[in-house]
């Protein structure tokens, strides 16, 4: 080759190196896209701004659950190397192992995201850490928003906040490691409206983890939407009245608002104070709710099945009504009970016979037997368990042995036995007989204290109930969901109503089985219940509503070993009532002796007291 | 008779653009965010406006002095920078590990830097010499001297970046008549050094068997082929074992992972194959909490460097705005690494267009060289178009991941006042011998 030539091969050599590298560059800028995130993962930080979570006020707009700011450690556990590990267990206060066990732990989730080390710093720690911090580079600390209750009950309702687990965090990604989120109640059905929309503020890092400023100019920057604040339909008022009455008693109260299926108040006892789930002490006294004997844990009004009692035969007339076998008009002897062959359903003293709605009034059991009988006996069907079958499905259309919807989480459905379950116990051709202690409400029947209430409401509306559910609106536009809005119907007719509720409307006035209880200037249409317990004293039981025309208010009140309904249950209903029904709820009740009895009433002595917690809710601002 | 001035004009504006689109990247790479568009002396993007200044200064100076300047006094620049790098390697101060500067004041002198542009002067001398050959054996040997006599100083210095530049005359050597089998030979041996370390050595032992075995039999007539073959498979046997050897024992760990990652091994489970008998020879991963450090750090290097390329895809971030760059995050950025910031501000569209300006201007030098009618011009230039050339060759080869981390800067980009100044000189005394070839031609006639 010509030397002179050998200049081309110089030329070649470079086109050759240039289409190299172009295509090199080509495959690392264009093709591989893995790169252009690394960029951005590495030399950025993101910084979760946490929405406001949305509050809850009560039906008046009295404040019952807000945000208060907690502040959380957080370590990025790749950057978190050759730092002074016992100057930062120091300020922190923990021994270097518990402080190497969390490192390690973060390290495991994931080593380069943030998980938090310390949650909850107390504020002297929190302050402190501002000024030594940036010897940490690997740690910084993020603001979150902690939850606190205006209330130191209706724990139940209310619900409280927990760590999101590890399956929420794969199933909605939403959640971060370390988030919280609603557990049960309120926070929980409502948890997609309360958290809001999260922020973040995505900063430039060098190499040693230091904020250099915003990245890319704040593009990938954005603002938190504030979660939907929620107005509940619980009345505060109500609420914590009812905790008062229940207080050392075991039971449940729930109130509906007949004509919107809006829950008033929902109380359990043993109950809780919610800011207990809140802040550092978080874990030990959740074990300690938890280990507790009396279950505070426990939501008895939406998952405790009682037998209803007498008060399930409010329920039983109707049906009979519907079915026609059984007029207004029909009598029926009682002569201390109901007697048939071996069987014998006991019966207190009262005149016999009674119409129906005297026996609503003297809630005589004979009655019943013979209105339950004549049910399943009915010629219109095959045999009793077709009369059975039909009879659970008028069962079902008052919300009973099926969960009402409300818009709480866990509810039971109660308890109601398919005909089969019968044929087990009893044999193929089961009789009426065998089933007659279900004509007063016992044995093979429960309800929910929810459920009660809801027949309550039923009755005041003369046929039909709305889901029970305990918001009025969300947001700003006062969203209602759709469902709230629906009339359920029950399979009776408006008309046969009239006896039933003629029949309640005796019973809190002197000579109904109430009768002592009432309320003076209030028609409340009532049905006491004395649930027998094979395990103690009976269960106290009241359902009723209010006023007897245009009802604003259906309750239903469970006194566990509480006796007779009267005893108990009745008197804190109408308390409850007079209450609500009151323009002034700083008045005196009318009935200050009842009030004062059932306020000191000691049925547990369980330590767990709502009165304590109202004397601190009395100190709280509001 | 007057001496025109016939500069090269087109070289000396991509000269220009190169050095101040240098200029710019070393700013971005330095300056801190949101920083106000200032010049700060203490700091390298305000130094760099020093370094070009006196550049500037140094090659108005070079334009000035009379071109027979150069030829005369070859030898004597190249004895004097011998002599410092000797001295260097006597008292030099330490600095990343290599030997290779001389402090005065708060500047630092980089003879390294200088001694290719000796060497390149030296060799045009030899090479231009009236009635030398190059075909002469003993006249190759002497090239070969000139050469290797800077770079084994330089590699005794530890910079053995700088020290491999001086591969680079074996080009210029091929432009004067060196055989190309020599480049292929080169070639060959690169290949089964990358292939011994890749594979297990006796897989290429048994490849070269084969080779022989086909060539025994379908050439068995011709005598000496078949007996060149032998000797080719002898010493590439011999080469391949001791290549092993090499790097099981001798290369320090540091050393082999640093072209562990380059080759995109990943180096533990490297270590873990070479212990179940990858090599001929039982390898040692000597544990040391400092060499670990250092194996991270090429592997970190590389992974940045391509992080932040990659991060600039189409169109780039923009002038002062690589995210990357900003947070500091690839080491050397301003120095070794500054096409990151290129790839990172101006994307694939930039960089293409920056590798282009930079081909052309190279190719330039060489189409220069190639017109000069005399040889010590024509050497010199060679020398100039292969000293750049392999820096840009090495140095972005390096950033993009196609090659090992040596650190070696790109020529009138990297941040450093020895290297701007160095690559400086050499490009404008060889712009200042083409615009005297007209008197050169005038001269002879």
């Amino acid at each position: 080759m010509e030397k002179s030539n050998r200049l081309y091969v110089f030329l070649g050599a470079l086109v050759l190196v240039g289409i190299i590298f172009i295509t090199r560059l080509f495959f690392l800028q264009i093709i591989d896209t893995s790169n252009y995130y690394k960029a951005q993962a590495y030399g950025s930080n993101e910084i979760t701004i946490y929405p406001a979570r949305g509050t809850i006020v009560d039906r008046y707009g009295k404040l019952l659950v807000y945000n208060d700011a907690s502040y959380d450690l957080m370590v990025v556990p790749q950057k978190a190397k050759d730092f002074d590990k016992a100057a930062l267990c120091k300020e922190l206060m923990i021994d270097t192992t518990e402080f190497n066990k969390r490192l390690k732990k973060a390290a495991r989730y994931n080593p380069r995201e943030a998980s938090v080390i310390y949650k909850n710093l107390p504020f002297h720690l929190y302050t402190r850490l501002q000024e030594v911090l940036y010897q940490f580079p690997a740690f910084y600390i993020e603001t979150k928003i902690d939850r606190r209750y205006n209330i130191n009950g209706a724990a139940h309702l209310l619900g409280y906040m927990g760590e999101v687990n590890e399956r929420e965090l794969e199933k909605d990604k939403y959640y971060k490691p370390g988030d919280i989120k609603g557990i049960t109640g309120l926070e929980k059905s409502y948890e997609t409206f309360l958290r809001g929309i999260k922020g973040k503020k995505v900063v430039l890092v060098d190499k040693f983890s230091k904020t250099q400023g915003s990245f890319a100019g704040g593009k990938f920057d954005s603002l938190p939407t504030a979660g939907e604040n929620i107005i509940s339909s619980v009345d505060l008022d109500l609420q914590v009245y009812g905790e008062q009455l229940l207080a050392n008693k075991t039971g449940s109260i729930v109130a509906i608002e007949p004509g919107t299926g809006e829950v008033l108040c929902l109380i359990n006892n043993p109950n809780y104070d919610p800011n207990l789930l809140v802040g550092q002490q978080r874990n030990r006294n959740f074990s300690a709710l938890l280990l507790d004997p009396s279950k505070p844990l426990f939501n008895r009004a939406l998952k405790a099945p009682y037998p209803p009692g007498s008060t399930f035969k409010t329920v039983q007339a109707l049906i009979a009504l519907q079915e026609g076998v059984l007029t207004p008009a029909t009598r029926y002897p009682c002569h201390g009970g109901y007697h048939m062959g071996s069987i014998t359903v006991g019966c207190h003293p009262h005149a016999s016979p009674l119409d129906l709605e005297n026996s609503i009034a003297k809630s005589c059991n004979a009655y019943y037997c013979y209105v339950y009988r004549s049910v399943l006996d009915n010629p219109k069907y095959p045999s009793v368990q077709a009369a059975y079958t039909q009879w659970t499905k008028y069962l079902n259309s008052f919300g009973i042995g099926v969960k009402t919807g409300i818009d709480l989480p866990e509810e039971s459905s109660g308890i109601v036995k398919k005909s089969n379950y019968f044929e087990r116990v009893f044999g193929k051709n089961w009789r009426s007989s065998n089933v007659v202690s279900i004509s007063i409400g016992q044995g093979e029947i429960g309800l929910t204290p929810l459920q009660m209430a809801n027949v309550a409401a039923i009755l005041a509306n003369r046929g039909y109930y709305f889901t029970p559910h305990v918001i009025r609106t969300i947001g700003d536009k006062n969203i209602v969901p759709d469902d709230f809005k629906k009339k359920h119907y029950t399979l009776i007719d408006r008309r046969h109503f009239d006896s039933v509720i003629a029949g309640m409307a005796k019973v809190c006035i002197p000579g109904g089985t109430a009768g002592r209880t009432g309320i003076t200037g209030i028609e409340i249409c009532g049905k006491t219940g004395t649930a027998q317990n094979p395990h103690g004293k009976d269960h106290s039981i009241f359902i009723a509503f209010a006023p007897r025309h245009n009802p604003k208010i259906a309750i239903c009140c469970i006194v566990e070993n509480g006796g007779y309904g009267a005893d108990y249950a009745a008197p804190i209903a109408n308390l409850l009532i007079e209450r609500y029904l009151a323009t002034d709820k700083t008045a005196p009740s009318s009935k200050p002796e009842m009030q004062k009895r059932m306020l000191t009433a000691n049925l547990t002595g369980a330590k767990i007291s709502a009165s304590d917690s109202l004397k601190a809710l009395a100190n709280k601002p509001k | 008779m007057e001496e025109k001035i016939h500069i090269d004009w087109l070289s000396v504006i991509l000269y220009i653009i190169i050095v101040l689109f240098g200029a710019m990247n070393i700013y971005s790479a330095n300056s801190g965010l949101d920083e106000p568009l200032s010049l700060d002396f203490s700091k390298e993007y305000g130094k760099q406006v020093i370094w070009i200044s006196i550049s500037a200064i140094v090659v108005f100076l070079i334009l000035l002095t009379d071109y027979k300047f150069f030829n005369f006094s070859a030898y004597g620049i190249y004895v004097i920078i011998i002599g410092m790098l000797l001295v260097l390697l006597a008292t030099g101060s330490f600095n990343k590990g290599a030997q290779a500067w001389f402090k005065i004041g708060a500047f630092k002198l980089q003879p390294s830097e200088f001694a290719k542009y000796a060497t390149a002067l030296a060799l045009a001398k030899f090479l231009g010499t009236f009635d030398i050959k190059f075909e002469g054996k003993r006249n190759q040997l002497i090239c070969f001297g000139i050469i290797l006599l800077p770079m084994l100083l330089t590699l005794l210095q530890n910079d053995t970046g700088s020290a491999l530049v001086f591969t680079c005359f074996i080009l210029v050597l091929f432009r004067e008549g060196l055989s190309g089998w020599w480049l292929v030979l080169g070639f060959y041996l690169i290949t089964i050094f990358v292939l011994t370390i890749l594979i297990p050595s006796w897989y290429i032992l048994l490849f070269l068997l084969v080779v022989l075995g086909a060539i025994f039999y379908f050439f068995r007539k011709q005598k000496q082929l078949v007996f060149v073959s032998v000797l080719i498979f002898l010493a590439s046997t011999v080469y391949t074992i001791g290549l092993d050897f090499a790097f099981s024992k001798i290369l320090k760990p540091h050393q082999q992972q640093r072209i562990l990652v380059t080759l995109n091994q990943d180096v533990d489970e490297y270590y873990v194959n070479k212990q179940k008998g990858f090599s001929f020879f039982k390898f040692e991963k000597k544990a040391d909490e400092k060499k670990s450090e250092s194996k991270r750090d090429y592997s970190y290097n590389v992974r940045q460097s391509k992080i932040s390329i990659g991060a600039g895809r189409w169109f780039g971030n923009g002038f002062n705005n690589g995210t990357q760059t900003k947070a500091k995050l690839v080491p050397e950025q301003h120095t070794d690494f500054i096409f990151c910031t290129v790839g990172e501000e101006w994307g694939f569209v930039g960089s293409t267009i920056f590798l282009i300006v930079y081909l052309v201007f190279i190719g330039r030098i060489f189409f220069l060289a190639e017109r000069q009618k005399n040889i010590f011009s024509r050497v010199f230039g060679y020398c100039t178009g292969s000293i750049i050339f392999f820096h840009f060759f090495i140095n972005i080869g390096m950033a993009i991941g196609v090659l090992p981390v040596i650190g070696i800067p790109l020529p009138f980009m990297s941040y450093g006042g020895s290297s701007l100044i160095s690559f400086s000189m050499l490009l404008f005394t060889f712009l200042k011998l083409d615009a005297n070839r007209i008197n050169e031609i005038s001269r002879l006639y």
